[in-house]
């Protein structure tokens, strides 16, 4: 497995995810392919340049609660050498490999099953607990989307991690203002999105979620004993220029003829 | 029964490092003794239930046997989706403490009864659900809870209630036969345990023979050796403080007509409708039909008896 990357080597990194994840959505002819391409930057950041993972005993925990992402981590699993890029080739087929949202008997890497929404953050949060109570210093960073943030469950989440000292905890919020239906801005405005994590008690930074180095400075940088809070701003759809901030690739499926246009662009 | 279980689980946290104890804002007093011995080992959660089965279930992945403690409807209900994908899915050694089982908080209203836990519970792959009649079946579960790879649910009813087992700690994964009988069985599970063993002694002053099982193992069920003990018993009455539709009962109506047709088999349980009368536990027993004179009177009719 390879170590930590150099900053030169990631928007590459992220082309190859990026491309896997088209792959993926032309293969399976399934939906979520605006949702993958979205994250794809905030996850090749956490698995080349932020986590720890050369020893696999002790590994940072990587939770992506956003399980309909799920193609994007597997991509980037791949990419990183963490599960073979053959089981890629088995996903969502008839007798395949891996699953739609996330099971984490699937495969290496996949920390959480996840796919309802609100779960993988709670989930982080009682795993960076429990490695505190355990003495470890292993961190949890668990990638949660913007309509995700609607669920009680992760407010009241938040609630409880400063209060538990959680600094070995960092959310991600791929905040890209797109969810199934409509944008969460005009459905119920998130504002002051940053100010609301604040206030629970939180260390909040606010990046463009496709900046490499923005988002490993966010997820690097001291925070003073809290739970750190990455608001990533971030376009759905991101690298493929007509599937760019368009509310109908949650769920449009990549044709033949789009997966070409789709890779063409990137 | 409720202390019997907490302690079993705290004894044996003072040989182990890996139990943890979560609460839901609920169980004053009875954690204190442990808070004090194993102050690290205790967390309130408030009430938040959702982020406290996640939480739980993210503890149990870094290693930890965790045990969740309030009252059922809060263990199971509000948090159903958590219990189902992040325990159950996961398989998750995350135990899940019920208390307040069937009726035993009224009258304080349906919003904290727990009539079809088992109905949520038994529908759950890897989840092994326990419901026992007294505190030393509870202990045996306790037990079982500390061992596995699996989550567990408990239904307790509160504190108090006499034991029924007074010698060896039974097998609780087994159906516990408490009394011979050949006339007919009278199978239960709970702490209507009292209602049942009275019955059979009131029928036998009256020349009915009643054998009793407990089966505080309600999944995965034990149907095979429950079967055995039934095989030449022609009276099966299933009594439980849960829905009659969707509890104990329904589990033996499925098996008495895909292998038992053979069993004249009756139900006893309440009706799957929300509660809304106002009684103490006794008078729900009497408006419900699940008293002793009610089973007696029952199984008379059912043998035709008069």
């Amino acid at each position: 497995m390879n170590t930590k990357t150099t900053n030169q080597d990631m928007p590459e990194i992220a082309k190859r995810i990026r491309r896997s994840i088209i792959e993926l959505a032309h293969v399976s002819q399934g939906p979520h392919v605006g949702t993958a391409l979205s994250c794809a930057d905030i996850l090749a950041t956490l698995y080349f340049q932020v986590m720890d993972l050369d020893d696999w005993d002790v590994r940072d925990i990587g939770i992506l609660s956003k399980g309909h992402g799920a193609m994007s981590l597997y991509a980037t699993l791949a990419e990183r050498g963490i599960i073979d890029k053959e089981l890629l080739n088995g996903y969502c087929l008839n007798d395949g490999t891996l699953p739609a949202h996330l099971d984490r008997f699937a495969a290496k890497g996949i920390e959480v099953s996840a796919g309802s929404l609100g779960h993988g953050f709670c989930i982080g949060l009682g795993m960076a607990y429990g490695f505190k109570k355990s003495g470890s210093d292993r961190r949890v960073f668990a990638v949660v989307g913007d309509g995700e943030c609607q669920e009680g469950s992760i407010w009241e989440g938040a609630l409880f991690a400063p209060a538990m000292n959680l600094d070995n905890f960092s959310v991600i919020v791929d905040y890209n203002n797109l969810q199934g239906y409509g944008r969460p801005d005009d459905l119920c405005s998130f504002h002051p999105f940053a100010d609301k994590w604040r206030a629970f008690g939180w260390h909040v930074v606010e990046v463009d979620g496709h900046d490499h180095a923005a988002l490993k400075q966010a997820l690097t940088e001291a925070t003073d004993g809290k739970p750190r809070a990455v608001i990533a701003r971030t376009t759905k759809g991101k690298g493929v220029s007509f599937m760019e901030d368009q509310l109908v690739w949650h769920y449009y499926l990549v044709t033949e003829e789009i997966r070409a246009k789709a890779l063409e662009a990137l | 029964m409720r202390n019997a279980f907490v302690d079993t689980v705290i004894e044996a946290s003072l040989q182990r490092d890996d139990v943890f104890i979560i609460s839901g804002d609920a169980g004053l007093g009875v954690f204190d003794e442990f808070k004090q011995q194993r102050p690290d080992r205790f967390l309130n959660l408030g009430v938040a239930e959702q982020n406290m089965i996640g939480w739980a279930a993210g503890m149990a992945l870094t290693g930890f046997r965790v045990y969740v403690y309030n009252i059922a409807p809060f263990v199971l209900y509000r948090c159903y989706e958590q219990v189902r994908n992040d325990i159950c899915y996961q398989k998750l050694p995350v135990t899940l403490i019920g208390i307040g089982s069937g009726l035993t908080y009224s009258p304080m209203g349906m919003t904290h009864y727990s009539v079809e836990d088992l109905a949520i519970t038994q529908s759950l792959p890897n989840l092994r659900v326990y419901s026992p009649a007294d505190p030393t079946e509870a202990e045996s579960a306790a037990r079982l809870s500390l061992e596995g790879d699996c989550p567990t649910y408990v239904r307790l009813a509160k504190r108090g209630e006499p034991r029924i087992h007074l010698g060896e700690a039974p097998d609780v994964t087994r159906p516990l036969r408490l009394t011979e009988g050949d006339d007919v069985a009278l199978v239960f599970h709970g702490t209507v345990v009292n209602e049942v063993m009275e019955a059979q002694q009131k029928l036998g002053e009256m020349g009915v023979s009643a054998q009793v099982i407990s089966l505080p193992q309600i999944s995965p069920c034990p149907i095979d050796l429950l079967d055995e003990m039934l095989a030449d018993v022609p009276c099966v009455v299933t009594i439980e403080e849960h829905f009659v539709d969707s509890g104990l009962g329904s589990r033996l109506a499925f098996w008495h007509a895909a292998h038992r047709p053979q069993w004249k088999l009756s139900c006893l349980g309440l009706p799957p409708e929300y509660v809304h009368v106002v009684k103490k536990q006794h008078g729900m027993r009497q408006h419900y039909n699940l008293t002793t004179e009610h089973i007696v009177s029952h199984v008379c009719g059912l043998i035709g008896r008069n």
